[in-house]
């Protein structure tokens, strides 16, 4: 109640102030150190006035834009120093670690090759349109991605390097592209979610996989056509990737929100989100290019080698080995000699 | 001499003249070839052959598999686009008017210019992704294929890099890839936005003469 009457009274009285500047400088000899002359209600003092609108006092305005009575979002503040503090630091240092670990990885386990080489007979593993919608999302992922962390850490970075002048054309740039490819990338993860959803949704067996050591073992433990590390990254994509969309499509059209506060909070879901996702995608990245020896060729060729599939996917191989089987023959024929399939 | 007023100045006219010149080369070459003297009975007209060969290339015909949907409607995606951005985006008008026309005509508003370029964008990307992952196309593409779409790429996403209009700098990267491109042009398959009406014209007058629908 009485923060209302507050409200009210700091409502009149900044209306008061906006609309009557020249009346208020006129009777300003009145005041005497600073307090409000005669009998005028509301603040008892300039810096009482102040201290409000610092604190993010809503005053009254004559325009539709009520938000606009609203001098200094003081809520910004705190919506700055996350960003600028944790959420740089700690997204930071998520990156790092995804790095560190990958390299630890390779140094450990090595280029996971296919025993004993290639078969040279093929076993059809995704579709054209799989393939299409993958790596269209995947081409936009990356353009965003980079000029998403230019944005995120660019400031830090690159600003000291270049300057802050040539830095703010960087920002400029990174901003405008981020904010043209962001609404295609949304409409491209939508159809992929839907595209891969049947193969990643939990089966029996893939616990098995994961206690039988996973990536980390070397007997290659049998899994369905995806195992649950790759799962485990549809999911993370599934749920990440829409909030990122969703966060980002607010942030990409503003006038959606009806308070400044909803967007610094869509801002925070967006970054923490993306810099999750990023940090998971340089391992998928990893293990789908130097990795894995053989998994490339399913997202390029359509194929895998028969020898891959029973290796990393044992009980999905035998299934399509047994229902595909009258697409292997050939399907080398377009393969470059020496990922063909032996006469 | 700013950055700016080189590629905007020199570079290019340098630019628009080798692509001028090096267009009318190609066209040169393409008109001297000539062609061997047709010596089947004329069943119908060659020039109606020919003028209906221009447009029945536009839409396809036969074979209307899912690879030549997804051919199509990215094909007609960019190149929708891209001529909607380089005709009608508002910093394009103003461009062409005080470089090369002298008026200028209505452009599209802001979001329009966005979705064209979204539009565009989409297609470019779909275009070069069938090349990178049918296993036809993996293997009819070249460096002459992968260069082109990458040029016209770069110069699609610097210009969306100076929507804001604000920094200069922006802006003369836009067009030093501008100026790359059409430079690039004459000696490549990006040509074929010229010599395509030569080949179907020339396509068209083969199979009109025998009266057949080419
Ligand atoms: C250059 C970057 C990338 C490469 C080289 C790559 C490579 C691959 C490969 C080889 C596969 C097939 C794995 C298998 O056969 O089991 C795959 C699957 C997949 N990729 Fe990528 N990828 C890249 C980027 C991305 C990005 C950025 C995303 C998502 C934003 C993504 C999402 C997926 C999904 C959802 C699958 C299906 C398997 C699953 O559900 O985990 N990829 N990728």
């Amino acid at each position: 109640m009485k923060r209302i009457v507050f409200h009210r009274l700091f409502g009149v009285l900044c209306l008061t102030i906006m609309l009557g500047m020249g009346v208020m400088s006129g009777v300003a000899y009145a005041q005497q150190s600073g307090a409000v002359p005669g009998n005028t209600t509301g603040s008892v003092n300039d810096s009482e006035f102040w201290r409000s609108i610092r604190q993010g006092g809503q005053g009254l305005v004559s325009i539709p834009n009520k938000t606009a009575g609203i001098m200094i979002q003081s809520e910004g503040e705190e919506w700055r120093s996350l960003r600028n503090g944790p959420l740089s630091t700690y997204g930071g240092y998520l990156l790092a670690l995804s790095l560190g670990a990958i390299v630890v990885f390779f140094l450990v386990r090595g280029r996971i090759k296919i025993t004993g080489g290639r078969t040279g007979r093929a076993v059809p593993r995704f579709s054209q349109p799989e393939r299409w919608i993958h790596w269209f999302v995947a081409s936009l992922f990356i353009l965003l991605g980079l000029s998403g962390l230019l944005l995120m850490f660019g400031r830090y970075v690159i600003q000291p390097i270049i300057g802050k002048s040539a830095w703010s054309a960087v920002a400029s740039a990174s901003l405008q592209g981020h904010n043209l490819l962001g609404p295609m990338f949304v409409v491209a993860l939508l159809i992929m979610l839907g595209v891969y959803m049947k193969d990643n949704i939990w089966q029996k067996g893939d616990l098995t996989w994961a206690l039988k050591g996973g990536f980390l073992s070397k007997g290659h433990p049998p899994s369905w056509k995806y195992n649950l590390g790759e799962k485990s990254w549809y999911w993370l994509l599934f749920f990440a990737g829409l909030a990122i969309s969703t966060s980002g499509l607010l942030l990409d059209f503003p006038w959606l929100v009806e308070r400044v506060q909803q967007l610094q909070l869509a801002h925070l879901v967006h970054a923490g989100a993306a810099v999750v996702l990023i940090a998971a995608s340089l391992g998928h990245i990893y293990l789908g290019t130097i990795g894995v020896e053989g998994a490339l060729d399913g997202m390029t060729y359509g194929y895998v080698d028969e020898k891959w599939a029973e290796e990393h996917h044992g009980w999905w191989a035998e299934e399509a080995m047994k229902t595909r089987g009258d697409v292997i023959e050939g399907a080398g024929e377009t393969m470059p000699p020496e990922k063909a399939p032996a006469e | 001499m700013t950055f700016l007023e080189i590629v905007e100045g020199p570079l290019w006219t340098l630019a628009s003249s080798v692509f001028l010149i090096g267009a009318a080369w190609r066209i040169f070459g393409i008109i001297r070839l000539g062609r061997k003297k047709d010596i089947s009975i004329p069943r119908a007209s060659a020039l109606l052959g020919a003028i209906k060969g221009q447009f029945l290339h536009f839409v396809p015909h036969g074979g209307f598999s899912f690879r030549t949907r997804y051919h199509l409607i990215a094909g007609y995606m960019f190149h929708l686009g891209l001529f909607g951005l380089l005709i009608y985006a508002a910093p394009h008008v103003l461009f062409l008017k005080e470089n090369v026309v002298g008026f200028e005509w209505v452009a599209l508003p802001r979001w329009g210019f966005i979705l064209t370029a979204e539009i565009a964008f989409t297609g470019l990307i779909l275009l070069w992704i069938r090349r990178i992952s049918d296993p036809v196309m993996i293997q009819l593409s070249d460096a002459d294929d992968h260069i082109g779409s990458w040029l016209t790429f770069l110069t699609m996403l610097t210009g969306c890099m100076a929507l804001q209009e604000s920094h200069d700098s922006l802006r003369a990267v836009h067009m030093l890839f501008v100026d790359i491109w059409l430079i690039y042009m004459p000696f490549s398959r990006l040509m074929h936005s010229v010599t395509f009406m030569f080949s179907r014209g020339y396509t068209g007058a083969f199979f009109g003469r025998r009266g057949v629908v080419p």
